[in-house]
């Protein structure tokens, strides 16, 4: 049932990606015969901060450029504990919603409604995004449903009562060649994996975004929820560079059929 | 006829006062202090007008009839598209893709008066961030040409030059399911190629001028008066989820 719930879109971006416009994306470092340097040094902003600017895709998971070994997408996606050494130190009614949207096959996952993924499931999603930095301003644009998030780095504090929403509020700072992202302000109720695990509005989200090379990115994202976790815990992305394509527009409502098929046990 | 247009401006007015205001950088000021508006537009370091801000249009004049100020005959409908506009206007524009949160197209997208965007302005990429619905475009700059066969969609593929100190976006691959307006509720096809021409007049005053140009549906192109936009200051635009427990559709129930 987890599964089925991502077909439709998977597929859908199967079927369209190939009329799409391919591009080729300026300022790729070569190696000297002529292939794509990955490996080499991420580029620099004129002000001499990393610049995180790019198409990028989880590295074990995207739907663009599948690599050798690859899941159809990253397995954090489904269950972000995965990695969390003794698992995630849940608040008890946290852990019996776990199981309860556990025994109810996921049927009311935000994704499967067409409802957005929020910032923490949506690095994870295996579509494409765009990070474009600006001075003041990093913004990263979604394939998934032409989502998009703000995050203020022109030194602007967070707000006090910020409107809750999915993305929440985000400024970010450098910290050397990271760049340290906060965010609050976020709706009750949002789901962090496909599996149902719980963010509130209690939380406060820190990302850490990383290039170490021209072809990485490493997000490590801390989640600091005391309604629902008796203490911060963290998980690391990774993501991959895209070469010479683009993001394509998807529209998760239209002709949108699943829904009533999400019924649960 | 307004049944989701007032419903999504109630959304919008209740919790945009719960924002953030944060005051914008950069505003030219007159003497006394005040926001000088009709200070020169900013430029980049390529000596280009710089668009970057938060608009929003001028009211919805434009959103609800996108050939406002025009004549009758400027905007030439052939006998299909007639019979269409009427149908739709008799079932009361309750087929209005909009009112089923899916998105407006080009140049419908600009219009709304209830709802700012955001212009976000790099070399070789100039990004448009819409509040209502939460969509984004791409406008590249870059020198690429538009492709003869684009996977069509509600937005369309754009590219972007400047001619002069006017921004001219061209967009095809656009998907003909989306309306060019509310009341008049005008179709277009999948043959449309809109030319949308960006002016900062002033620092605060962005004009825009749309012409369509569909031969499948109207006669000759033609090309809207001048829109005006206005430069929001000391705030931001918001997540808007049409999708979110939407109760309207149920309801828009067509003759």
């Amino acid at each position: 049932m987890m599964t089925m719930k991502m077909w439709p879109a998977a597929l859908l971006a199967t079927v369209v990606s190939a009329q799409w416009i391919s591009y080729p994306t300026p300022g790729i470092p070569r190696t000297r015969d002529g292939k794509p340097n990955l490996a080499a040094p991420a580029p620099k902003m004129p002000d001499g901060r990393p610049d995180l600017s790019g198409l990028w895709e989880p590295a074990s998971g995207g739907s663009l450029a599948p690599v050798a070994g690859a899941t159809s997408t990253d397995p954090q996606f489904r269950d972000i504990a995965l990695n969390v050494k003794g698992g995630l130190p849940f608040q008890p009614w946290a852990a019996e919603l776990v199981k309860a949207r556990r025994a109810d096959e996921n049927k009311d996952d935000p994704d499967g409604h067409c409802q957005p993924l929020g910032l923490v499931k949506m690095h994870l999603h295996p579509y494409p995004r765009k990070m474009i930095q600006v001075p003041g301003l990093l913004l990263i644009l979604f394939e998934r449903d032409t989502n998009y998030r703000q995050i203020f780095t022109d030194g602007r504090p967070l707000p006090e009562d910020p409107q809750p929403s999915y993305n929440g509020y985000s400024i970010g700072k450098w910290d050397g060649d990271t760049l340290v992202v906060q965010s609050i302000g976020f709706k009750d109720g949002l789901w962090l994996d496909v599996s149902g695990t719980p963010l509130t509005d209690a939380a406060k989200v820190t990302e850490r975004f990383r290039r170490p090379s021209f072809g990485k990115l490493e997000i490590e994202v801390t989640i600091d929820d005391p309604k629902a976790y008796t203490k911060p815990w963290s998980i690391t992305v990774n993501q991959t560079i895209a070469l010479d394509t683009d993001m394509l527009e998807f529209v998760c409502k239209e002709n949108e059929k699943d829904v009533p098929h999400l019924v649960g046990k | 006829m307004m049944k989701y247009i007032g419903i999504l401006a109630a959304f919008a007015v209740v919790a945009s006062s719960q924002w953030l205001n944060y005051p914008t950088a950069g505003i030219p000021r007159t003497k006394d202090g005040k926001p000088n508006l009709s200070a020169p537009a900013p430029k980049l370091a390529d000596g280009k007008p710089d668009l970057s801000g938060v608009w929003m249009a001028d009211g919805q004049t434009y959103f609800f009839d996108l050939a406002a100020g025009l004549k009758p005959e400027d905007v030439t409908m052939l006998p299909w598209a007639q019979d269409l506009q009427k149908k739709r206007i008799e079932n009361e524009h309750g087929e209005d893709p909009l009112g089923r949160c899916l998105p407006h197209g080009v140049p419908r997208v600009n219009t709304n008066g209830l709802f700012p965007f955001k212009i976000i302005q790099t070399p070789g990429l100039v990004v448009i961030l819409y509040e209502q619905l939460n969509l984004f475009r791409q406008i590249f700059m870059d020198g690429r040409k538009l492709a003869s066969d684009l996977n069509p969609t509600w937005l369309g593929y754009s590219t972007g030059r400047w001619d002069g100190d006017t921004l001219v976006i061209e967009t095809s691959g656009l998907n003909g399911k989306a309306w060019l307006d509310t009341q008049k509720s005008r179709p277009a096809t999948d043959a449309m190629h809109v030319t949308e021409r960006f002016r900062r007049k002033d620092f605060g005053t962005l004009e825009v001028v749309a012409t369509i140009d569909d031969s499948k549906t109207y006669a000759k192109p033609w090309t809207t008066t001048t829109q005006k936009m206005f430069l929001q200051l000391n705030t931001e635009i918001m997540e808007f989820i049409c999708n979110e427990n939407e109760k309207d559709i149920p309801h828009m129930v067509v003759k």
